[in-house]
């Protein structure tokens, strides 16, 4: 449904993107991780048409992206990563411009996206806070029913109930056979959604896996306060990967090994453990090195 | 051309097109209303424009004195006020309609529904004459206004005259614009768009000024689509109205056709 072959495209300052190739069956939600700079969004871009590859193609529903302008976004539903509307305008206004824009009779699913999202679309978008303008952006790129979803980093600015429900949107676009491609730098955010992700580094891809295997090769950090500090110590002596140590606190990288690092922590009085957020490249560390 | 883009656009453009065109019409009916008293001086007047230096006369339009209504209005407003300010007008706009949606990403939005990059650049190019006319339209309607409420019919007015200065200020309008038009396709950061439009279409038009105040340096009107512009060369008659008029509006159509062209072509930082 989605196909992106060999897509090369470099900039003057020796950025860009170098031989990315994938593709995205119908009815798969496909994720695009990499950290911020990494060629996330110059992807996306090239997938809408915005850009001409230096080389390589794309393709939806078998239509050059690049040569069918004007054709192929009849196919295609798109949330911008940083969303600019026309000023002055309502978020009803803008969403039935872009609907006449799009030829959209029916806004029966339009109205149904406004109800979920609980968006007050009255509001004018110059006073909407970065949330409402997400939600009159998603309201945008689903309400004509596209067959293929292209989404950049959709849930920033969304609170966590919202980003609840985005999750389930998605999937019930993707019940609907509907093709999702969605960027993030956030494992979270993909691993909830996505059946397979691609991850992209320095303009490059480094591996696109099931997100399983992804799952499975994650580096999570856990902070473990125990009871005595002596307790810790004999602690750290385990094979497991500490990365601090400090009186009574120990941090320790997982990956994977989840039974070891429960048998051994249990065996001491335990205070306290936090699973700490890292940003992607802390979580594939090992991958990105071994890639080096 | 797409209508419904087309409709957005001109409502959001609407508020400073009808300021121009309020100011312009303001203008000339103030311009009109003082005419008799002057008319009434004219043979003064006349004898105070022919002591004053020719150059500056014809820098400022002057020199065809203040005889008829069309030979005052090309001079008092043609000639100077009226060219700068949609010379504003034309480099805002243009820049505004393509350079401004491109650096602030709604281009994006446009672009992302099934209407091809031609068609969208093109309704823009249609938003912007529509400005132009409509500006010219009411200056014109509001020139015949003020000769019904304040002109007797001794004071001459040449209907015809008028309306050919009209449609040459149009046709300026339109080339300068044009070429704004051209440079908004091609750049992507809205600021500099403004700025090389900008800086060609006062530099054309000081040319322009100071070929007219000197005729040492009259050379230099050749290097500028001004000079195919003159209010009181057609409002004595003495302009070649068919090349000026064809010239200009080809300038307009070839800048606007080669933006349209480049703007399909080009990568755009959405």
């Amino acid at each position: 449904m989605l196909e992106v072959h060999d897509v090369t495209k470099k900039f003057k300052n020796g950025k860009g993107i170098f031989n990315v190739s994938f593709s995205v069956k119908k009815g798969e939600v496909f994720g695009f991780l990499g950290p911020n700079g990494s060629g996330k969004s110059t992807t996306i871009r090239h997938i809408m048409g915005f850009m001409k590859p230096d080389n390589g193609y794309i393709k939806v529903n078998d239509l050059d992206t690049w040569k069918s302008q004007g054709k192929v976004q009849k196919y295609i539903g798109y949330l911008p990563g940083e969303i600019a509307f026309l000023e002055g305008m309502t978020g009803k206004g803008f969403l039935d411009f872009i609907a006449r824009m799009q030829g959209l009779d029916d806004l029966s699913k339009q109205k149904q996206l406004i109800e979920r999202l609980r968006l007050d679309v009255n509001t004018p978008i110059r006073k909407m806070s970065k949330g409402m303008k997400q939600k009159v952006g998603i309201v945008a790129a689903l309400m004509h029913n596209p067959e293929v979803i292209i989404l950049d980093e959709p849930t920033s600015g969304l609170d966590p109930l919202m980003q609840r429900l985005f999750i389930e949107l998605m999937l019930e676009e993707k019940a609907k056979g509907k093709t999702i491609l969605l960027s993030s730098h956030s494992m979270e955010e993909v691993e909830k959604t996505c059946d397979r992700a691609a991850i992209i580094k320095n303009g490059k891809i480094v591996t696109i896996k099931d997100i399983h295997e992804l799952q499975s090769m994650q580096r999570k950090l856990f902070e473990v306060t125990f009871q005595n500090s002596t307790d810790a110590d004999t602690f750290t002596k385990s094979k497991l990967d500490i990365v601090f140590h400090q009186k009574n606190v120990v941090r320790v990288a997982i990956q994977g090994n989840f039974d070891e690092f429960l048998a051994e922590t249990s065996k001491y009085p335990v205070r306290n453990i936090d699973v700490f957020t890292q940003n992607l490249e802390e979580i594939f560390i090992n991958y990105y090195e071994g890639e080096r | 051309m797409n209508f419904p883009l087309y409709k957005q656009m001109m409502k959001i453009q609407m508020k400073s097109i009808l300021n121009y065109a309020i100011g312009s019409a303001f203008y000339m009916i103030l311009m009109v209303w003082i005419y008799p008293s002057i008319a009434v001086n004219t043979k003064s007047l006349n004898e105070f424009v022919k002591v004053m230096p020719e150059s500056l006369l014809k820098a400022f339009g002057f020199e065809n004195g203040f005889g008829s209504f069309e030979s005052f209005i090309s001079g008092e407003y043609y000639g100077v006020i009226l060219t700068i300010i949609l010379t504003i007008f034309c480099v805002i706009l243009p820049t505004q309609l393509v350079a401004k949606l491109v650096d602030q990403g709604s281009m994006a939005y446009l672009l992302s529904t099934p209407i091809t990059r031609g068609k969208v650049v093109f309704t823009q190019a249609c938003v912007f004459f529509t400005g132009i006319f409509l500006i010219m339209l009411i200056t014109t309607i509001s020139g015949f206004v003020g000769y019904a409420l304040f002109l007797n019919e001794e004071d001459s007015f040449h209907a015809l005259k008028f309306i050919q200065l009209n449609i040459a200020a149009l046709l300026l309008f339109f080339a300068v614009g044009g070429i704004s038009f051209l440079v908004s396709c091609i750049s992507n950061d809205e600021k500099k768009s403004l700025g090389i439009s900008g800086a060609i279409a006062f530099g054309f038009f000081s040319l322009d000024m100071i070929g007219k105040i000197s005729d040492k340096v009259e050379w230099l009107r050749h290097f500028t689509i001004y000079s195919l512009f003159s209010p009181s060369d057609i409002v004595s008659g003495d302009a070649n109205l068919v090349l000026s008029f064809s010239l200009l509006g080809l300038i307009g159509i070839l800048t606007i056709a080669i933006g349209i062209l480049f703007f399909q072509k080009r990568d755009l930082p959405l």
